[in-house]
This record gives structure tokens, sequence and C-alpha cells, in this order.
């Protein structure tokens, strides 16, 4: 299992450093931003542990997604992970603006055609350009871990409403990321993921809940049968 | 950012020394650190400055970050501003934005946009860029890269302060700036507080010595940019073009500063009398020796502290 905290609200600099630091100290392996690329670029700097930027896809240049993530990543040394999250209407748009974003990423040259996006462009006024072309530079990681937020499951936008109907389902060599409010019990968890490998991210508002629910999931989470003697420590 | 054919380097480590750089300059005195922008360029030249300077923001906790330039009519402008507020905040008032125009053809195209509609692009975005990072808390400065009177006058009609280019002469400056007071003033705004210069400057305590490790590097970086903005004609051998190319790096030359501290120091007060208060030195040209660098660097420092 995984542990997450987030989504972290890009408030005031001092909170945000405060709950960061706090999720650092409890144990989180990532924190998740409510935020772009460049938000994640920045509190990489100031905790050893993974990020989570939410990228919308659909509306922008999926090259200029693809340039962001990769620089992210270089900048924080490969620590970056993304939510894709749809946000146009149409899911032909969303599809194709996906398939370009992972096409850029994977390093290849790039001569797309579709129904929505043509790259490059290769418009007659354009003088002299290439038939192919190729982000540069590309994240340092071979690939970056990346989930879609799936809107009618129980996920990243909809966990404040989680329940115990949460089904863990692994349909990539990731583990499915699942918000959960800050409150939530170990053995929830553990019951919900069953057999599967799962990431869970904790919805903590506050220094506070994030030492709470460190002290409460990372030991039952990170090893099986964990002892009662140390649950009362 | 620059992997170059004659010294390549990971592309992470020139991620990693550039906040190591970001982090000299601060200690060094420096105001500011800046970044330039260019897409889709084998060498891992930064496509996305905002996202560098979200990451030079965090690790540092003074010294102002800006970008110069950031080429507007290829980005989103809701997303630049929306990225920018929110760094200024989490920055605490430390973002700059240096925008222009672009002109290499191949970006425009991987965007899906051409480059002829640039300027008419720019007209369009800049009012709204410049109107967000006006409401922005902090405040967000937006300078306007320019390199001709034209664009100068679109900046003066804004009332935004100019960021000169590093090849413009005393000469091309000063016809520049009359052009942009006479925009500024039919539109009635008020000056700006100061206006921005680039220039490529290097401080040196042994020439010779620095000159053979610069000059390589010069000659790469203006061979580049000369590419990006007069590609080889049809018909044209590659002799014949980079004969072209040479004679343009002689004529770009003639504006590096290249001298002690003192004689440094002494050039750009020039330019501060013309009426640049902020200068942006330039002293990393294709990748530098991360030794030498530094010593230019330390020797700039002298001079901001």
């Amino acid at each position: 299992m995984k542990l997450g905290a987030g989504p972290l609200a890009l408030g005031s600099p001092s909170d945000l450093r405060a709950l960061a630091q706090a999720a650092v100290e409890a144990s989180f392996d990532c924190l998740w931003l409510d935020g772009p690329p460049a938000a994640a670029a920045m509190v990489a700097q100031w905790v050893p542990v993974r990020v989570g930027a939410v990228v919308d896809i659909g509306i922008h240049h999926p090259l200029h997604i693809a340039e962001d993530i990769a620089v992210a990543d270089l900048t924080c040394g490969g620590r970056l992970e993304v939510l894709l999250r749809p946000a146009h209407e149409d899911p032909g748009v969303v599809k194709e603006h996906m398939q370009v974003l992972a096409a850029a990423l994977s390093g290849a040259h790039i001569q797309w055609e579709g129904l929505h996006l043509r790259v490059p462009a290769r418009l007659a006024d354009n003088g002299q350009v290439p038939q192919r072309l190729a982000l540069n530079p590309r994240p340092m990681q071979p690939a970056v871990p990346a989930w879609v937020l799936d809107a009618e499951r129980a996920s990243f936008a909809s966990a404040r409403r989680w329940s115990a109907g949460m089904s863990i389902g692994r349909r990539s060599h990731l583990p499915e990321l699942v918000l959960c409010p800050a409150r939530v019990e170990a053995s929830e968890l553990l019951e919900a993921a069953g057999e599967e490998p799962a990431y869970f991210v904790i919805a903590a508002d506050s220094p506070a809940e994030a030492r709470a629910a460190g002290r409460r999931l990372a030991g039952p989470l990170r090893m099986p049968e964990f002892p009662d003697w140390a649950r009362s420590v | 950012m620059q992997s170059v054919p004659q010294r390549p380097d990971p592309h992470v480590k020139l991620y990693r020394d550039l906040l190591d750089d970001a982090a000299l300059a601060e200690s060094l005195g420096f105001d500011s650190i800046w970044l330039s922008e260019h897409h889709f360029w084998f060498d891992g030249y930064c496509p996305a400055d905002l996202v560098a300077a979200g990451a030079v923001l965090g690790h540092t906790s003074r010294i102002g970050v800006g970008t110069a330039v950031m080429l507007l009519p290829m980005h989103p402008v809701d997303k630049v501003g929306a990225e920018a507020a929110m760094l200024s905040r989490l920055g605490e008032g430390r973002l700059t934005l240096g925008v222009a125009l672009g002109y290499r053809e191949p970006e425009f195209d991987g965007f899906g946009l051409r480059r002829k509609d640039r300027a008419r692009l720019m007209d369009a975005l800049l009012p709204r860029l410049a109107e967000t990072c006006a409401a922005a808390q902090p405040v967000v400065p937006v300078y306007v890269g320019v390199a001709s009177a034209v664009a100068a006058q679109r900046a003066g009609r804004l009332g935004l302060p100019l960021f000169a280019d590093s090849t413009m002469n005393h000469a091309e400056l000063r016809e520049m700036l009359a052009a942009y007071e006479a925009a500024r003033e039919a539109a009635g705004l008020p000056p700006p507080p100061v206006h921005a210069l680039q220039r490529d400057v290097f401080v040196t305590d042994d020439p010779d010595r620095d000159w053979a490790m610069l000059f390589p590097e010069l000659r790469y970086m203006r061979r580049q940019y000369g590419s990006w903005s007069s590609p080889q004609a049809t018909g044209e051998t590659a002799t014949a073009y980079r004969e072209r190319l040479d004679a343009d790096i002689d004529a770009k030359l003639k504006n590096l500063i290249f001298g002690s501290a003192g004689e440094v120091g002494a050039k750009l007060r020039e330019f501060e009398a013309l009426g640049f208060g902020l200068i942006v030195c330039r002293s990393q040209f294709g990748n530098l020796p991360r030794a030498g660098l530094r010593r230019a660097i330390e020797g700039l420092g002298r001079l901001a502290g």
C-alpha cells in the first residue's frame, strides 16, 4: 500500500509549508497538490518525498502539458506523479489529447493526425518545419506515474463522499488511486483493498489531521498483522 | 539549460544546476534570476518557464525569479495568468514575467499556430495577461520583450515596462525608448518605474583563459539563434550557410561586455544612464564549464553586492 496526503490546497505559503512538513513527518509517501506541475515543482523543493499535481486535459495543447510535466519531473529529481482530469465536454477531444500527451512523454518522434489535433501542424504559412517533433527535455522518470480521474467512481474528485462501497481495481501497472477522508481507519482500507495493491490519498486539511492519520494508518498499511502493542504506543 | 554537442550533460543535471545557480545568486546578493524559453530543441532548453520558476522559488527564499522571456503567443493566456498568480502568492511576490513574440517557426507550428499571426496574438493576449497579473496578490510585474521600435510602441500603448533584447546597441536602444515614450504619452499613461535590459556579460580576472573557454560556446549559441531566426535558404550550401551565420556572430559579439568587474560595472552604468534600471546579465552561453560559470557569477556578484 502507498499513502499520499492531499490534495493540499494552494492557500497561504506558510499554511501549505506547515501541512506539507507535517505530512512528511507523518510518513506519507507523496504530497498531492490541488494545482498544476508548477506548484508541484515548488513544493518538491521543500520536501524529500514524491509530489503529485492535477492536470486538466482537453483544454490546453497537450504538448504544453507534456512540457510542464517534463520540467517539473526534472526539477524535482524524478519525484512527480500526476492526476489527469478530463476537462472538455467531448470525450473524443479528451481521448485524443491523452494520446498525444502519452506519445510526447514517451519521447517518441511524433507525427499525429487526428480529428482534433495535428502535430506538427505543418501549416502552409509556416516555412521550414519538420515532419515530426519530439518533446524536449523529457521527464527524468522513464514513465511518470499518471492516473486518470474517473468521475463515475469514488476517486479524487468525489473522495469526500467516499464510503465503504469503494472498490479497488488494477487496470495498469499502477495501483488504483483513491482519495479517502482524513478520519478513515486502516481496517476499512485493508478490507477494501483485499489482495490488491492500492494507493490511498488521505484528505488531511491540517497538520494535526495529517499527523493523526499517519500515526493511525502507516504501520497497519505497510505491515500485515501489525501488532496490537504498537497501536497503543 | 543546454546540453550542447561540445559539452553534453544529462538534462536532469542541467536542471539541478539551475537550482544550485539560483542558490548561489541568492547568496551573492543578486536581485533576481531569469529563465528563457524555447521548444522542441534537442539540448534540454527549458520550454516551461513557469514550472522552472516554481522550482527556483521553492529552492530559494529571497531572490526574485523572472522569465526572460516567455513566448506569450504560443501559450494559453488564462493558464499563464492563473499559474503566475499562484506562484506569486506561494513565492510571496518574487515572480516577474517578461514576455515576447517568439520567432522560430517550428515552435509556432508545433502548437498549431502561424508565425505570421504572432503580433496579432500578442496584441490580443498581452492586455489580458497584464490585467490578470495586476489583479494578482501580490501583483506580478509584466515586462514586454522588445527588439524593435514597433514592439516598443505596443508596450508603450499599454504602459508596460520594456525588456530590451541583448543584441541592441546604444543607438537602437535610444530610438526604441523614444518610440515607447511617444506611444505611452499618446495613451495618457504614466511612466513605468523601471525598464529592463538584457546583456551578455562575463566578468573575468583572466581574460585570455576565459576567452578561450567562452568563445566556442558563444559561437555555438550565436549560430543556434542565428539558424532559428534565419534558416538555411533553399539551395544554399552548408558552407555558405555557416559563413552567413558566422558573419552575424561578429556583429552580435560587439555587444558582449567582457572584462574585469570594474570594467563591466562601468559599461552597465552606461545602460542605467540610458534609462534601464534593471539589467539582466546573461553569463551562461551554451553549456560553460561549471567552474568557469561560477567564477563569472561570483565576479558579477561583487557588483550586485
